[in-house]
């Protein structure tokens, strides 16, 4: 692919907390849907990522939610490249990433991931020593002893010893599984990790463990995290900012106080609103907004606004034609937040969001 | 409307379990899935389970169920519901009686409902197994109770599969299947955790209007503390099969006592908490085919006493001086199973607050503990 990078002049629309690390400018991810088996056609694609625009700053955490289907995942690999963009330009430190560049290796390697399922992501025949150690052969990084000698270095910064070498994948509990995982996202030294769902599967204990690991593995090696999750209290507890994706397009962006507190798009407002808070006395106030329906297909997004089939705003505004054929683009709704919708400022957003992602604990 | 004349005077249990002792014999090793838990829902209440994975809230349920592998499971104590003890029913009387009193809401839509069987089928199915009606009337209840859980144009879809719905469409199905015989008691699984967040709620919102307008009592299972407040009147907390904790739903977060739930409520990310390291509990759950003697927390314990490492405390109303003073409404409701209880203003830290407290350490002969890393 050939694209065009940003003419010179045009400022960065996005500022995080420093210049851009990472540069995702216009992104689609289209998968063919084919029928036939011996003469196979495509009769559409799915717009699994339709234009995205999202900026990284070093030592940064971006968050990004969304439902299943909405197209994060998506998102996340072909950042870290295990997906080939359909279009778009991803820029790495203002260099693009380009699978004909032959610096493309080299610049890949300060990309990680670290995968939602560590039991299936690691080898079962492997031991943890070894899938620790893959990257660094795979890239002839080191001799052996020097490689093992990381591998002990890796193993007690993630929390482990160095005896969890020597174990199989099935020797090791979910956290610890967890932890091997990072272990090996970290071996290249990257600039930036991305993480799917890394902490989903996780009970409610370790998933705080491992939470508390990538905040101190942030502050001691400045990584810069982009955070997949549907979990919104732990993207608001880990975020700097925050972006909600909503059938392959970013809906709305912008710094997680801010978003968690004013949402401005109806989409990010139910979101918050549908999270059961762990305090009993504010489940039993709050005004609880219900989507219809399920998400539409991503393969047959909707006209206009592709929110506008569930979206309660619209309904109460009396269902305006505006939303189902015109595409609303992100508009600045206040400093570093954006959010794509006509009606941005008609969302009653402190009513909505203020409860969501903060929780309650004992005796507060 | 008819609920209330249905269900039974308030305070009167649905469902009481005793000293429920569940053990799978794999010939190697005995798993101890649960060991002694007591519960008790009344009608048309809300009780729920809470508890990471392996610390036996599902097994309890299917024990309940009587779902669990006879030749497996070894089970011990007494479920009664209402006026039965189910773990001593003969088979043809527990058919009788699941589905159509007591009705189960699995975790995963897809493999609850037979994929090669229609919608109509199962639901009508579940209906012509309990009551004798007719084929077609029974369709005609299947087709009402799917415009109850939501799902758009019934009568058409009682001919469709499960694969050609949603999952949260499935779900709904799910309940309908689980309400058609209007049951006194719900068992919910972890009924939402396979669905989205929006779904989730649209099917929460569903599960609460449903069980409050019939009067059904639900026991719902989940990890989620977010919907246990939404959803429950009364929490148990399960921690390596024992009930630890077990409080009315508000209690439990205001004022946790076991040091396993003050460490469960610190574990969740907090708007307060921004930027600051979560209170985590370090280690991890022990294995159930190798439990500890005495409490099974006390390797993760900040609390723990020299005692907590030989004996297990039985599960016991929080003491009056515990509860300070004057007796309050809710004295004797909050039941605990800990020998150090956490004070509230240690709740509040995460850690005892207590000078010089260290927690005691582990006798000689107790072996490798937790490796789980803090």
């Amino acid at each position: 692919m050939t694209e065009a990078p940003r003419s010179a002049g045009e400022p960065a629309p996005q500022s995080g907390s420093g210049p851009a690390l990472l540069d995702v400018q216009d992104l689609r991810v289209h998968f063919p849907v084919t029928r036939g088996t011996v003469f196979r056609r495509t009769v559409g694609h799915v717009h699994a990522v339709d234009g995205v625009t999202l900026q990284l700053a070093a030592a940064e955490t971006v968050g990004l939610v969304g439902e299943s289907g909405s197209g994060k995942t998506t998102l996340g690999r072909a950042i870290v490249g295990l997906i080939p963009p359909t279009s778009g330009t991803i820029l790495f430190r203002g260099r693009a990433l380009d699978a004909k560049d032959g610096g493309y290796r080299a610049e890949r390697t300060q990309l990680q991931m670290v995968f939602q399922d560590p039991m299936a992501s690691l080898d079962p025949k492997w031991r943890a020593g070894a899938s620790i150690a893959e990257p660094l052969r795979v890239n002839h990084i080191g001799t052996r002893a020097e490689r093992r000698q990381r591998i002990r270095d890796l193993l007690e910064v993630v929390g482990l010893s160095p005896a969890h070498a020597r174990r199989y994948p099935h020797e090791l509990s979910g956290g610890q599984r967890q932890r091997v995982g990072l272990a090996r996202a970290l071996a290249l030294n990257p600039a930036v990790i991305v993480a799917d769902e890394a902490v989903s599967a996780l009970d409610v204990s370790i998933r705080a463990q491992i939470i508390n690991l990538l905040q101190q593995l942030q502050r001691e090696l400045g990584l810069s995290y982009l955070f997949i999750a549907h979990d919104l209290a732990a993207v608001r507890h880990l975020s700097d900012r925050v972006a909600v994706m909503y059938l392959g397009e970013i809906v709305e962006q912008g710094g997680a106080a801010d978003l968690y507190a004013d949402p401005r798009h109806p989409y990010t407002v139910s979101l918050l609103s549908a999270v059961p808070v762990p305090d009993p006395s504010a489940e039993a106030r709050r005004e609880r907004i219900i989507l219809p329906g399920d998400p539409p297909n991503p393969a047959s997004p909707p006209p206009g606004c592709r929110f506008h089939t569930r979206c309660w705003l619209r309904r109460q505004l009396g269902s305006p034609e505006r939303c189902a054929v015109e595409e609303p683009a992100p508009r600045h709704v206040s400093a570093g937040h954006t959010a794509a919708c006509h009606f941005a400022d008609e969302v009653p957003g402190r009513a909505a969001g203020t409860e969501a992602g903060q929780t309650a604990g004992p005796a507060s | 409307m008819s609920a209330d004349s249905r269900a039974q005077a308030p305070g009167d249990a649905v469902l009481r379990v005793r000293d429920l002792v569940v053990r799978f014999d794999s010939g190697r090793n005995v798993v101890h899935a649960v060991n002694g838990v007591s519960l008790e829902l009344e009608a048309g209440g809300a009780l729920g389970l809470v508890g990471e994975s392996g610390s036996g809230k599902s097994v309890t349920s299917l024990a309940i169920l009587r779902l669990l592998p006879r030749h497996a499971a070894r089970i011990a104590g007494e479920v009664w519901f209402g006026g039965r003890e189910l773990i001593q029913l003969n088979d043809k009387e527990m058919r009788g009686l699941r589905g159509k009193e007591i009705s189960l809401v699995p975790q995963d839509p897809m493999s609850g409902l037979n994929p090669v069987l229609t919608i109509g089928e199962q639901v009508v199915e579940t209906i012509q197994a309990h009551e004798d009606v007719r084929r077609g009337e029974a369709r005609r209840r299947a087709a009402e109770l799917l415009g109850a859980v939501g799902i758009p144009r019934p009568g058409d879809q009682l001919s469709r599969y499960p694969h050609q719905f949603s999952g949260g469409m499935r779900q709904r199905v799910l309940i309908a299947i689980a309400l058609a015989l209007r049951p006194t008691l719900l068992i919910a699984d972890e009924p939402t955790t396979a669905l989205d967040v929006t779904v989730q709620a649209q099917v929460l919102e569903l599960l609460h209007e449903l069980t409050v307008e019939r009067g059904t009592a639900i026991l719902l299972i989940s990890h989620d503390l977010g919907i246990m407040a939404r959803m429950t009147r009364r929490i148990a907390v399960m921690y390596a099969g024992h009930v630890v904790e077990s409080a009315p739903t508000a209690e439990v977060f205001a004022r946790p006592y076991h040091p396993y739930t003050v460490g469960l409520l610190r574990s969740i990310p907090r708007v307060a908490d921004v930027g600051r390291p979560l209170t985590h509990i370090a280690g991890a759950p022990p294995d159930a085919g190798r439990l500890p003697p005495g409490c099974p927390f006390a390797p993760r314990c900040a609390w723990a006493l020299a005692t907590c490492w030989e004996e297990m405390p039985p599960l016991a109303p929080v003491e009056a001086a515990l509860l300070g003073g004057e007796p309050r409404p809710s004295a004797g409701t909050h039941l605990l199973a800990c020998h150090n209880p956490v004070a509230p203003g240690e709740a509040e830290a995460g850690e005892p607050l207590r000078p010089g407290f260290r927690p005691a350490p582990p006798p000689p002969e107790y072996g490798p503990v937790t490796e789980e890393s803090a």
